[in-house]
């Protein structure tokens, strides 16, 4: 019920007096579901860089004129797209609620003289911020606003 | 290579850490219209026309900051570091802390270059 | 009373060529540890296990072991919070030197590399006039609660075998070694920053950490490495644009 970790894990720094049998990780560790969230949330990682370079398509072709920008925008329309963007919204929000409870944790104590806001009030701070970023521009592109 | 890593961590873990958390504010409103939306027809196509994304991607704030250009810059080059970053965690966590060296440093050379490519299209507008 | 199958990993190097799992049949009292489970089979059925404990509380950090896959302290966890059947087995991503024991040297080795003490440019004197005219550092309340929660760690290795860069690299530091290096890197009286920082900049590296955080969800003391870890990368960034504005005088 175990699997080989690498096999130079917490390796003693010279051999000790007797064998040892090589460090190993059990083998439900890949069914744990907090580790298969964790796995997923490095797995968006690829969404990222997908849907940063189709960022990188559609600006090319806002730069190359109104025919490319047109077709462009039309080419989003193909279920492949809708669906990978539908991919990329689940994962972008995944990412965020996850992110944002861990964010909180990891600022220091105090940053010279300054000292960070409790807890509870980052992790809150932070979805407030996302959702007004969120309609704030949505509502720009989606010319709810200007 | 794992030494030319290890030196430029802090750059990286940066630019990574901007991804997600400047990266996935801006990509939620980019996704959810752009890509939902407006293909959908639930916001009117128009929204997007030509002149008026085009605006917005070259629109300044109090005539001196060029904000459209800066966000769409951010838009498109910190999800590939954070992309970059979390694809080479998730190759290691495959057992492939050996490999790490060379595939992370394939991968944020793959980030680098899409930022150029990034910031070359933005500067074209 | 009852009857649980208590299935343990056992290796013997002079007669195993590699580990192998030997089933016991532990007659379990209610309110048993693991932990006692173990010690029954030592004491009434098979002499020859071995495994290590000692105070029974949770503060030694001996007792680590996997239970059903978990890293626990056996002294600690319920065996009511277990089926009939349980497997018991040495602590993850460690080499095994016998059954349940693991060699702990190369946490030693980590542990030590991080320079787990109190750094000063220079040691104050018994007699010299401070503060307090004792020749003793003082520390507000604020400043012990900058440090406190990481000082806590009783080195069981619970999170090491938790850690999934552990499992894969080998070079990493580990979450107790730089909690506790950032435990004196945000001590007051400590003056060694910068070099720790050095230190975790170097091949052991912080950022090796991918934020998994099963190091905070595993540790019995609520040390929460996985903080200290995130909270010494962004110091160690912090060193490093200093390092890079302000060149180091004398080094």
């Amino acid at each position: 019920m175990a699997g080989p970790s690498h096999s130079e894990s917490m390796a003693p720094p010279k051999p000790g007096r007797t064998r040892t049998a090589p460090p190993q990780m059990p083998s439900s560790w890949w069914g744990e579901k907090r580790i298969r969230t964790y796995l997923l949330f490095d797995a968006t990682g690829i969404l990222y860089f997908l849907i940063g370079f189709q960022a990188i398509r559609l600006t090319n072709a806002l730069a190359a004129g109104p025919a490319a920008w047109k077709a462009a925008i039309e080419s989003l329309s193909s279920p492949l797209y809708i669906a990978f963007h539908l991919l990329c919204l689940v994962s972008v929000v995944f990412v965020a609620v996850r992110f944002f409870r861990l964010f909180p944790k990891a600022q220091p104590p105090s940053i010279g003289p300054l000292k960070p806001p409790p807890r509870p009030v980052i992790h809150g701070m932070l979805y407030v911020v996302w959702i007004g970023i969120t309609f704030g521009l949505g509502g720009i592109l989606a010319g709810v606003f200007f | 290579m794992r030494a030319l890593l290890l030196k430029l961590e802090p750059v990286i873990w940066l630019l990574f850490g901007q991804g997600i958390l400047i990266g996935t504010m801006l990509l939620t409103p980019f996704i959810a219209v752009v890509g939902l939306l407006v293909p959908l027809g639930i916001v009117d196509a128009e929204a997007l026309s030509y002149d008026r994304a085009h605006a917005i991607a070259t629109a300044w704030l109090f005539g001196v900051i060029p904000i459209g250009q800066l966000l769409l810059a951010a838009l498109l080059v910190l999800p590939l570091w954070k992309g970059a970053h979390h694809v080479r965690s998730l190759l290691i966590d495959f057992g492939g802390g050996e490999r790490d060296g060379a595939v992370g440093s394939l991968l944020y050379a793959i980030a680098l270059i899409g930022s150029i490519l990034g910031v070359m299209a933005v500067l074209a507008l | 009373m009852s009857e649980k199958t208590i299935v343990i990993t056992r290796f013997d190097p002079d007669r195993d060529e590699k580990p192998r799992k030997q089933e016991y049949t532990v007659p379990c009292e209610p309110n048993w540890k693991v932990l006692d489970a173990v010690n029954f089979i030592k004491d009434e059925i098979d002499a020859t296990v071995s495994h290590r404990w000692s105070c029974r509380m949770a503060v030694c950090g001996s007792c680590g072991m996997m239970v059903n896959g978990q890293p626990k302290l056996t002294c600690k966890t319920s065996l009511d919070d277990y089926g009939d059947h349980i497997e018991i087995e040495p602590l993850a991503n460690f080499p095994i030197v016998r059954d349940l024991v693991v060699d702990l040297d190369g946490f030693m080795d980590k542990f030590e590399a991080v320079k787990p003490w109190i750094i000063r440019a220079k040691e104050q004197a018994a007699d010299v006039e401070d503060l307090n005219g004792k020749g003793t550092y003082s520390q507000t309340t604020e400043q012990l609660s900058a440090f406190k929660q990481f000082s806590m760690c009783i080195n069981c290795m619970l999170c090491y075998s938790a850690c999934p860069v552990v499992a894969n690299e080998p070079e990493f530091l580990g979450p107790a070694a730089i909690a506790l290096g950032h435990r004196y890197n945000m001590d007051s009286r400590d003056e060694g920053k910068e070099e720790r920082n050095e230190i975790f900049r170097g091949e052991g590296t912080v950022f090796s950490c991918s934020y998994a955080n099963e190091c905070s969800e595993v540790c019995p003391k609520n040390v929460d490495p996985a903080a200290a870890v995130n909270q010494a990368k962004f110091e160690a960034v912090i060193d490093w644009a200093k390092g890079l504005v302000l060149p180091r005088g004398g080094a």
